[in-house]
């Protein structure tokens, strides 16, 4: 298992890494941005045009925020160690309660999606497979290249008008109540067009391969070669790709989410730059950064459990 | 297509995810439930910033409270006077309050939240000058340290709204909203989603509606999208578009109240072009309120003539009315001795001028105002550069002087009383939000007057004055007044815009079977 | 395994020859419209407010927005620079990533250990708070923001599909061969790299150029990437919206060109980029 022992330790040191990169980088741009921080922070507190220089000036002092920077910055990373992410500057809500409760949304928001997407393209992507070069195989790629060429946002705003304002089936926005139908139906469809054709190709080629000519000829019923067969080796072309997609699902939520009033990591990553709320700014920004790195995790473990064969130096890694 | 078994599986297996997660979608809305939605999020709990949500939901109440047309009248204190040339208050407390977690009100708890308030700078209690505020029998004095005739009207503001002690954790941070009013807090979901039950055996008349929510959703389409689908009952700032949408779907109506607020473009009238009480006139000529006002807010009658919305009855002077003409605007603007160049353009001394107008998103109307402003001033020949960006950067460019123009939408009534928030749009030597660089010594004594609580015909001979100085010298150039607007749902009977946001009014209304 | 290498392993499907010639007439025709439409078309930023909402005439072939402005003329500005944005991005990141790559595959060891670690550190930070930080350090709606932000997310893909394909054809025994010759390295990029990187980044690029449009749409629907009142795609859809059942004109224009602009991009992979 050493080959096992290897990706979690490489994975492991990215993870640290990426940690300590994105905060200081966080860090460091948002005392660049332009604009007083302290006049942010209190138009986030205290509403857009009830901030003035008083509040302002109540904030600053508050927050320490004409300390020099490197204690600033010190603090936080020795907050860090000790598991503690502070307070939002803004709501000054515990940062651990907040992002975990955006993270959260997020993660049903995307696995709903993901339902959906592998649904949704796997389905037609078998189906076009069945007999390359007919109807469903053309209606296949018109499929990929129509929800490739439509941004999420525009997708999401034509379903809300469908489905929503004109046929009433589900709720514009919200949590709870059939909410999250909405927004994961928007990103489940935008990304099954490629997990579609990735299937597709998949089956194409497993199919025409030796050892399911094999399977047939051995009289096995053709559903049972299907599952059997051609959609576990399907399937190790399909987890690296999900894995892809999970993590631009990730970063698509944002305009979704703000679409769809929906409090997910998107939602709060563009205010915590609005706002310059840097503990929330970091905290989110790094579960985002170590989500993508335990995704990739996931999916090279998923490769090596799914198809164990060695494997030469990984150009492609 | 033909689909096979395996596939008719998966695709159950979609719908029943799908379903699951849709039951008790918009169809099956809850009789009980009066559903709001508008446009602001809830940052925090905390009073002084979003105390808001808490007393329009009546969840908390204030000492003092106010009817539609701006009056003061009894909430928590049942009568007020004052001493000693206005700088002893006392307010007398109503008996019987109970706070949500069953204990008693008591006039200390009174004096803990409103001392808190008045350390808070976000509070305009803060403003007032308290020396010391104490708990006597059952009522609370407030001594000043100098005169003040506004203390009831602040003690309106929702920063001053009662809460209990069990409401803060051991920083003194509020956690959790136990306040008084006919409504609980059942749950909170920062920043979006606040739910409110009515309390069982209130002191007064028990409301109609059972349960409350309230959800923030920052998209005005999507606003609309609930309004006409009937996935809210109330549904508050929808947009020109949104609007004819809901006045042409059945079931549901558009009521609309003129707020004390006006869009108005600040100038810093310490700027070499802007300094030029012509120049400020020719901006203010040159445009054609009216058109922009049908173009972008899709209603041609809230145009503004002056500064403060005629609704303020106390303030209104019958002034001459702002009017459009560019002929004149450019006229003026010769005199002061701009000249067009070959493209149109004005310039003095070879420097074209161009000025620069922040604005913010928040107000989704602002920015459009501003590229229909900036239309109209090259019409005359002035360049302006929109710079949309975050509202806090109009304080801060005030307070290092690089504002040249900004285009603001302007509350006169933070409080039921306009007097506070007018004075300090005035105040000598300028505001964040109010004048800049600019400053008229009959202004100046007005404000101080008024403040100092000249009443009468003296009163409204400062007011008169206040108001004439302004629509002549235009340190703030007015441009609209403000429509609050809300989608009103056939299912609620009994709603009523209150014009100065002091409450949603939910205890007068009534839901239909 | 990188998004573009898989969207790129899925044109192994031979793009039919009639497709691409389609795509290309499309293309060229979106340019046309791009190029010559500013030049006929009134002032896009010329409102006449009393003339809101109109519906397509001959003087306003597509309308009037809620300002009165020319829709056409807007849609032909937009156009442009979606179209000037995305090829300046695409073309930073292919020329960031082809470099940074075939050194990478070329001399390996700790050139390809430093350079590797750089993009493994991009694709873990999210794609989304690269641009949004970038735009938000710039003054608000800059394009240089904009074109920074999206090229450097993109030189990553061209990099990793580069240093892919060029260890393989560098590791041939035809290149071998070319050593022992001493051919030269000009020799050897321009006989064997060349070649075999062309296809794939036409189909890299055409893909890039998709990204970037829908990207920048993306950002102005979130009000973080270029700001009324100049045209852009995106913003005018989310602008229009709204009035999509009260003047159809608005948000239709800005939607079908969008579209056919990333379908034919789409139709221009390469045909023979397979494995």
């Amino acid at each position: 298992m050493s080959r096992l022992g290897g990706v979690i330790a490489r994975r492991a040191a990215q993870a640290v890494a990426v940690a300590i990169g994105v905060s200081a980088l966080c860090f460091a741009i948002t005392q660049r941005l332009p604009g007083d921080i302290a006049y942010r922070i209190a138009a986030g507190r205290y509403g857009y045009d009830m901030v003035d220089a008083e509040a302002a000036a109540s904030v600053r002092d508050e927050l320490g925020l004409d300390r020099p920077l490197w204690q600033q910055l010190g603090e936080w990373v020795l907050d860090l160690l000790q598991l503690d992410l502070g307070r939002s500057l803004v709501t000054s809500q515990p940062v651990l309660t907040e992002v975990s409760h955006y993270l959260a949304a997020t993660l049903q928001l995307a696995a709903l999606s993901i339902v959906v997407a592998v649904v949704v393209g796997a389905g037609i992507g078998v189906v076009a497979a069945r007999r390359p070069g007919g109807f469903a195989d053309r209606f296949s790629s018109l499929w990929v290249a129509s929800v490739r060429a439509v941004p999420p946002f525009l997708l999401g705003l034509l379903l809300m008008i469908v489905l929503s304002a004109q046929l009433g089936l589900f709720p514009a926005v919200g949590h709870g109540d059939g909410g999250i139908v909405l927004p994961a139906l928007t990103l489940g469809l935008s990304l099954s067009g490629l997990i579609a054709r990735v299937t597709r190709d998949a089956v194409v080629e497993v199919r025409g391969s030796a050892y399911v000519e094999f399977a047939q000829t051995k009289g096995l019923p053709e559903n049972w070669v299907l599952v059997r067969h051609v959609l576990r080796n399907a399937a190790v072309s399909l987890v690296p790709y999900l894995g892809v997609q999970f993590v631009v699902l990730i970063e698509g939520v944002v305009v979704v989410e703000s679409l769809f009033a929906w409090d997910g990591l998107g939602h709060s990553l563009v205010h915590a730059v609005f706002w310059r709320d840097i503990p929330v700014l970091q905290a989110t920004a790094l579960v985002l950064a170590l989500l993508i790195v335990l995704v990739n995790t996931l999916v090279d473990l998923a490769v090596l459990g799914l198809d164990p064969r060695p494997r030469g130096r990984a150009v492609t890694a | 297509m033909i689909i096979r078994p395996h596939m008719r599986g998966a695709a159950a297996l979609a719908a029943l995810a799908l379903a699951a997660t849709a039951c008790g979608s918009s169809q099956s809305a809850d009789p009980d439930t009066l559903r709001i939605a508008g446009p602001f999020e809830i940052h925090s709990l905390e009073p002084s910033s979003d105390g808001y949500f808490f007393t329009r939901l009546h969840v908390t109440e204030t000492l003092v409270t106010a009817d539609f047309e701006g009056n003061l009248v009894p909430g928590l204190a049942t009568e007020w006077s004052a001493e000693q040339a206005n700088t002893v208050w006392t307010f007398e407390l109503a008996d019987g309050v109970e706070f949500h977690d069953g204990k008693p009100m008591t006039p200390e708890n009174v004096v803990a939240v409103l001392e808190k308030m008045a350390g808070d700078a976000a509070s305009p209690l803060a403003d007032v000058g308290v020396k010391t505020i104490r708990a006597s029998e059952n009522a609370v004095v407030i001594e000043l340290s100098e005169p003040n005739v506004s203390v009831p009207a602040t003690l309106s503001h929702f920063s001053t709204g009662i809460l209990a002690p069990s409401s803060y954790d051991a920083d003194g941070k509020v956690e959790k909203i136990v306040g008084t009013g006919p409504y609980e807090v059942a749950k909170v979901s920062l920043p979006s989603r606040i739910e409110t039950v009515r309390v069982a055996d209130w002191r007064g008349d028990e409301p109609d509606v059972e349960k409350v929510s309230f959800q923030a959703v920052g998209r005005a389409e999507s606003r609309a999208v609930m309004a006409t689908g009937g996935q809210a009952d109330v549904v508050f700032g929808l947009e020109p578009a949104g609007r004819e949408r809901v006045e042409s779907t059945d079931g549901v109506d558009m009521e609309s109240a003129l707020q004390p607020r006006t869009i108005l473009m600040k100038m810093n009238a310490a700027d070499p072009a802007l300094a030029d009480v012509r120049v400020r006139q020719a901006i203010s000529m040159a445009l054609d309120r009216e058109s922009i006002a049908e173009a972008v807010l899709r209603e041609k009658e809230i145009a503004a003539t002056q500064l403060l919305t005629p609704t303020l009855a106390d303030w209104d002077a019958e002034l001459e009315p702002l009017t459009y003409d560019a002929e004149k605007a450019k006229a003026l603007l010769a005199e002061a001795g701009w000249t067009a160049g070959s493209d149109g353009t004005l310039a003095k001394d070879g420097k074209p001028l161009t000025l620069e107008l922040l604005t913010y998103p928040d107000r989704p109307e602002l920015p459009a105002l501003a590229t229909a402003i900036q239309a109209e001033l090259k019409k005359v020949g002035v360049l302006v550069d929109v710079e949309v960006t975050n509202s806090s950067e109009v304080p801060a460019k005030h307070g290092d002087g690089s504002l040249q123009m900004a285009l603001v939408a302007k509350s006169f009534a933070l409080i039921s009383d306009p007097l506070p928030t007018v004075a300090d749009t005035f105040a000598k030597g300028g505001s964040d939000w109010g004048t800049m660089g600019w400053s008229d010594p009959a202004v100046d004594q007005a404000v101080a007057a008024l403040m100092a609580g000249a009443g009468g015909d003296e009163a409204a001979e400062h007011r008169r004055t206040i108001v004439t100085t302004a629509q002549e010298q235009l340190p703030l150039v007015p441009v609209a007044w403000y429509r609050m607007n809300a989608a009103v749902s056939d299912r609620v009977e009994g709603f009523q815009i209150d014009a100065l946001e002091t409450s949603w009014r939910i205890t007068d209304v009534e839901l239909a079977e | 395994m990188s998004m573009v290498m898989l969207e790129q392993t899925l044109g192994s499907r031979p793009v039919r020859s009639w497709t691409r010639i389609a795509s290309l007439a499309g293309l060229g025709l979106i340019i046309a419209f791009a190029l010559i439409g500013p030049m006929l078309l009134p002032d896009p930023a010329a409102q006449d407010l009393a003339r809101y909402l109109k519906p397509p005439s001959t003087a306003d072939p597509l309308g009037t927005d809620d300002y009165g402005r020319s829709v056409a003329s807007r849609v032909a500005h937009a156009t442009r620079v979606s179209l000037l944005l995305a090829a300046v991005c695409v073309a930073t990141a292919l020329l960031l990533g082809c470099v940074a790559g075939v050194l990478s595959a070329w001399f390996g060891g700790w050139v390809d250990a430093v350079l590797r670690s750089i993009s493994e550190a991009f694709v873990a930070v999210p794609a989304l708070l690269v641009v949004l930080l970038v735009s938000a350090l710039a003054a608000p709606g800059s394009m240089l923001a904009l074109y920074v932000g999206l090229a450097l997310v993109q030189w990553v893909e061209f990099f990793r599909v580069v240093r892919a394909r060029s260890a393989l054809v560098l590791g041939s025994p035809a290149v071998e061969a070319a050593g022992l010759l001493r051919l030269g390295w000009t020799h050897v990029v321009r006989r064997h790299l060349w070649p075999a990187l062309r296809p794939l980044l036409v189909t890299l690029s055409s893909l890039g150029m998709v990204t970037s449009i829908l990207a920048m749409s993306t950002l102005g629907f979130v009000k973080v990437g270029l700001q009324p009142p100049r045209a852009e795609l995106g913003l005018m859809i989310t602008e229009s919206f709204p009035f999509y059942d009260a003047a159809p004109w608005m948000p239709l224009a800005p939607i079908a060109v969008l579209f056919c602009l990333t379908i034919c991009l789409l139709g221009l992979r390469s045909p023979q980029e397979g494995r």
